[in-house]
């Protein structure tokens, strides 16, 4: 391999793919960046790539071939050399087992890893539609939080994807919440509709890794691959699925309500916060709706008590419910918003969280469900 | 040369994966059914008769992608497969003694993974017998409702099939090695290690059917002298005090062995780790790219450590294999039957032992080495095992 390229879209390249290299190798090889010159994918140029068998990524960088070719070296001495390279093209050339790399007057050689043991990186499935990166990264971190962590329940640790015709839909749920954001994209045509799993967190850091604002984000899957592809800006990621059958969680969607509240998230979550202080282990806070008033408790009589009342805009019958503290703030921080809309049917059925916006209006597309806990008594 | 070359002297195994592997690809590109394909299968055999081996080069089929017979040996699929980097074949290879309910967690999220390769998710547990019950239990939900594209290979040393659960064994289909042939040793030697004729087939013919052990004794004159040390051991207990210098060269030959076997494979795999953490790199500011890799080999040494003292108690208990042997050889001897002896190029030995012990203590001599071996699995310190077990030998 013999080539020239400019300094900046290499160390750009270097960077990015060199992060999502895990820190603790499983084997050596995924701990190399892949450098193919004159590419097998046919195209031009140089293409950067990393593998951690659960994520790809892919950069192509504009090149001059003298010599085509593959070859592997750490991510991370790559990395550190080409970021402190200077302004001037740099020179990419293998000799034997180590591989030059020269730039302006500053020279550097880095061994070679074993590239014939290199896995074979996941082809990236069929273009399926895209979307705006902002509105993509948001979309996923509102849905991600309510991802299970438990690794022996795998179908509960992914994020639902649902391509259906206009709409895109995700959701996620560890039993005890579900969040569900519902949004408008641009299908290509040339794919189904089709649902995937995907991991939570690969597909939280995938979303980041993209989702910069103002550019669009690609989606590639086909139903019968075992791949999310993700591209914008030249960068190209894949994804594992998950294999599992996820919930059926339609049917846990309350279909009435009751009584609702409408209530200011920041003035909300502190109170939460200083309530649940006080609270064992942070097991639960109750919420007592009544005309105009919400009082918030925590802790019982032998473990010291906190209460506080907030105002609120309250219509239908007085409630008074309970939820893990933990799980109702995050559902607050999803929102995204200054105002939030919380509906209920009894204190033992599921509660629905939803943005609202300044005009008083529900914002439609996002609901976060959290399941109440029990009262005491 | 296809994957199944590696799996030596195991014509039926090989038939049954080899159809299992056909059936497989069937499945993936549409044009077969489920039938002839199964989810768990249990690879069991003695110690050296290569159920990993056998595990890797079934893996290797399942990810071929050259027409023909699945497992040529040459492509990425069957290449990274063998040599442990497929996407797609996870290894769980326990370093210490047993395998920890994190690292079977760990697996279960694995196995829930679509293949990367449109192909199966293979998970390879190369010691299912050290599964601990916890590990066990987790194992036991994913084998017994696999996604649709995952495989679960285990293996297990066939002279404890209890250590491998009922409930997993249930599920899973068995493949049961035999020993090798010792022609079947002698070919693969000559053919993939270059090893010439003659020393081939005196390695198969001595090694008990254990292709790695065969490979040492043929490749390495180190090895060789320390099998010739270890029996001689029988015929030279004249005095009590001879006692405790021959269980002190049997630990030492074993520590030895251990140690070459442990030296090579530890240094390659650091240096791989470090050239892939930033080591060797040359140029200004080059070295700075080491920093924050401390840990992560550090956390390689430690298991390396933990697997040394497996690879030294292995290697003491193929001393005592040989020793074993020895006695075997001496009892065939005064039966006078014409059975192949264990160790041929010492028959003279064995017949001249044969000639000044009774059966009787003989047999109690063998029992004591079987003993020894039982001890050591349940852990007693290797040294007042080997003392307690040379002294039997002594006084017969
Ligand atoms: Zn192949």
């Amino acid at each position: 391999m013999k080539i020239r390229v400019e300094r900046d879209g290499l160390a750009d390249a270097v960077a990015w793919v060199a992060r999502s290299l895990p820190s603790r190798p499983p084997v050596p090889v995924l701990g190399g960046v892949l450098l193919d010159a004159g590419a097998t994918d046919g195209s031009e140029g140089l293409t950067v790539s990393g593998f951690d068998y659960e994520v790809s990524a892919t950069v192509g960088v504009p090149a001059t071939v003298a010599d085509g070719g593959r070859t592997l070296v750490s991510g991370r001495l790559l990395a550190d050399i080409t970021k402190s390279l200077p302004a001037q093209p740099v020179e990419i050339s293998v000799d034997g087992s180590r591989v030059a790399i020269a730039c302006g007057s500053a020279k550097f050689s880095l061994p070679t890893m074993p590239v014939e043991d290199y896995p074979q990186l996941p082809a990236m499935p069929q273009h399926a539609g895209e979307l705006a990166g902002e509105v993509f990264g948001q979309a996923v971190s509102q849905v991600a939080v309510a991802a299970g962590k438990d690794d022996t329940l795998p179908m509960l640790t992914g994020v639902r994807v649902e391509m259906t015709g206009e709409k895109l839909t995700l959701v996620a749920t560890d039993r005890f919440r579900l969040a569900m954001r519902e949004f408008e994209w641009k299908p290509s045509g040339d794919v189904e509709d089709a649902a995937v799993l995907v991991p939570a967190r690969t597909l939280a850091d995938a979303a980041k890794a993209l989702g910069s604002a103002g550019r669009s984000v690609e989606l590639a899957l086909s139903p019968t691959d075992g791949l999310l592809g993700l591209s914008g800006s030249g960068r190209r990621t894949t994804s594992r699925l998950l294999d599992a059958e996820f919930p059926r969680y339609r049917q846990l969607l309350p279909s009435e309500q009751t009584s609702s509240a409408i209530i200011g998230v920041a003035p909300l979550v502190e109170a939460i916060k200083r309530v649940s202080l006080v609270a064992d282990r942070g097991t639960q806070v109750r919420l007592e709706f009544a005309d105009g008033v919400l009082r918030l408790s925590a802790g019982g009589d032998d473990e010291g008590s906190a209460e506080e009342e907030l105002p609120v805009e309250f219509t239908g019958e007085p409630v008074m419910i309970a939820f893990n503290p933990g799980y109702l703030q995050d559902g607050l921080a999803a929102l995204h918003a200054d105002r939030a809309e919380l509906s209920f049917t009894t204190p033992n059925r599921p509660a629905l969280i939803k943005p609202v916006n300044a005009d008083g209006e529900v914002t439609p597309g996002y609901l976060y469900l959290l399941m109440p806990v029990r009262l005491p008594g | 040369m296809g994957v199944w070359s590696q799996v030596v002297g195991q014509p039926d195994a090989v038939r049954v994966l080899g159809t299992a592997a056909v059936a497989a690809r069937g499945l993936v590109d549409g044009t077969g059914t489920a039938a002839g394909m199964t989810h768990a299968w249990l690879f069991t055999g003695p110690p050296g008769s290569g159920r990993s081996v056998a595990a890797r080069a079934f893996a290797a089929a399942l990810q071929c992608t050259t027409p023909g017979e699945p497992g040529c040996g040459e492509c990425q699929g069957c290449h990274t497969s063998m040599s442990g980097t497929h996407a797609d074949v996870r290894m769980v290879v326990p370093e210490g003694l047993s395998i920890s309910v994190a690292e079977m967690r760990a697996l279960v999220q694995t196995s829930a993974r679509r293949p990367t390769g449109g192909r199966w998710q293979v998970v390879i547990i190369t010691d299912a017998d050290r599964l601990t019950e916890g590990a066990a239990n987790a194992l036991l939900k994913a084998v017994e409702e696999p996604p649709a594209r995952t495989v679960f290979l285990l293996c297990a040393p066939s002279d404890h099939p209890d250590d491998v659960s009922v409930t997993i064994r249930s599920r899973c289909r068995a493949i049961a090695l035999r020993t090798p042939a010792a022609p079947a040793i002698a070919e693969v030697l000559r053919l993939r290690d270059g090893v010439d004729t003659d020393t081939a087939a005196w390695a198969a013919s001595v090694s008990g059917g254990h292709v790695g052990r065969a490979r040492r004794l043929a490749t390495d004159p180190a090895a060789r002298d320390r099998r010739a040390k270890v029996l001689r051991i029988p015929l030279h207990l004249r005095r009590l005090s001879d006692v405790f210098d021959c269980a002190d060269d049997l630990v030492k030959a074993a520590e030895t062995d251990a140690s070459e076997v442990s030296g090579t494979r530890d240094e390659a795999e650091r240096d791989a780790l470090k050239t892939a953490l930033g080591h060797g790199g040359t140029g200004k500011g080059a070295a700075s790219a080491t920093r924050g890799s401390a840990g992560a080999i550090k956390e390689l040494e430690k298991r390396q450590k933990s697997r040394a003292t497996r690879t030294q108690r292995d290697a003491l208990d193929l001393a005592l294999v040989d020793l074993a042997g020895f006695y075997r050889d001496v009892l065939v001897t005064h039966a006078g039957a014409s059975v192949a002896l264990n160790h041929p190029d010492h028959a003279e030995g064995s017949a001249q032992a044969a000639g000044s012990w009774t059966p009787e203590s003989t047999l109690r001599r063998l029992e004591a080495v079987l003993a020894c071996r039982e001890a050591l699995e349940q852990n007693v310190k290797p040294r007042i095992a080997i003392e307690a077990m040379v002294s039997a030998m002594h006084f017969g």
